[in-house]
């Protein structure tokens, strides 16, 4: 039997893109400002985001679409701060949410009645930082117990976000962890990174947070 | 998984599926930046492409410099005679 080839040379994420780019699209028509919020398990997101929610949530209207792999648990612990739409999407085992989960998440969303959206990827540092959700930017969230060294171990999950949250800073004095040397290698990946040092539980570094959320949902407001 | 599953589908676009069982062998290169680890992908892919639709088509990756993650190119038995 004869073989025929076929060349090919498609990207393996193009499709995704292509839908990234669509939720792009749709939230920047509206304003929205998005964030993907990614991390290994465990630095404290789903904390970060409660007590976002419970401290915004008078003065901004702040929708969740969060990933989880088998659970519903993080969506439901969220739901108790805001009315907002909480839209738990269930992996099934993968390891990362990608641009069409968050694209039929939005359209049960009413994005003009929207000042923030945040994306809680599924803890996982390596994954997530392939996959574009058609986010403003992608934010990743580490904390003082997983080691100083964790922007050289996954560096392109370092690369790819803008900003970074340093969390559970309320734990230094008990364990060894040397911030100034885990911001400087997560600046020798990516120079560009701007740090917000918090503590979620205790409140800690949380108001420069809350000003930067501010910011964003003003400049959509101004849209 | 994904990621494995994401190639598939580009098979089954690009040669339909009721060829996916004469696929031969599939290109894939992987950027050694891509944040993707060969050996990972590599078992997914094997795995799937013995199971049917599939037919048991070979994995032929090549890993290079770069964050590329791209199928170069498919290799299906066309059901006519040898060139």
């Amino acid at each position: 039997m004869a073989v025929r080839r076929i060349e090919v040379r498609e990207r393996v994420m193009e499709r995704n893109d292509e839908l990234a780019a669509d939720v792009r699209r749709r939230l920047q028509s509206h304003g929205v400002p998005a964030f993907n919020l990614v991390s290994s398990p465990g630095s404290g997101k789903t904390l970060l985001l409660e007590k976002t929610l419970q401290e915004l949530g008078r003065e901004l209207r702040m929708a969740v679409v969060t990933g989880d792999v088998q659970t519903e648990n993080d969506a439901e612990r969220l739901a108790r701060w805001t009315d907002r739409l909480v839209h738990a999407v269930v992996t099934g085992g993968a390891c990362h949410l990608d641009a069409r989960q968050v694209g039929t998440a939005l359209a049960d969303l009413s994005l003009d009645e929207v000042d923030l959206l945040f994306i809680e990827n599924v803890g996982n540092l390596v994954c997530p930082a392939s996959w574009d959700l058609g986010e403003t930017a992608k934010i990743v969230v580490f904390s003082v117990t997983e080691g100083e060294d964790k922007p050289l171990k996954y560096p392109k999950m370092f690369r790819v976000a803008r900003y970074a949250v340093l969390n559970k800073v309320d734990l230094l004095p008990y364990v060894p962890f040397d911030v100034d040397k885990a911001v400087a290698f997560a600046r020798q990946i990516n120079p560009e990174l701007t740090f917000f040092l918090t503590s979620a539980l205790t409140g800690e570094g949380m108001g420069a947070w809350y000003e930067f959320l501010r910011t964003h949902a003003r400049a959509r407001s101004a849209f | 998984m994904s990621l494995a599953l994401e190639v598939c589908r580009i098979a089954e676009e690009r040669v339909g599926r009721e060829a996916l069982s004469r696929l031969k062998e599939v290109g894939l290169a992987v950027g050694t930046d891509s944040g993707i680890e060969p050996d990972s992908l590599e078992f997914w892919l094997e795995t799937l492409l013995t199971h049917p639709p599939f037919a048991g088509a070979r994995l032929a990756m090549e890993v290079r410099h770069g964050d590329d993650l791209r199928v170069t190119y498919l290799e299906v038995e066309d059901g006519g005679p040898p060139d």
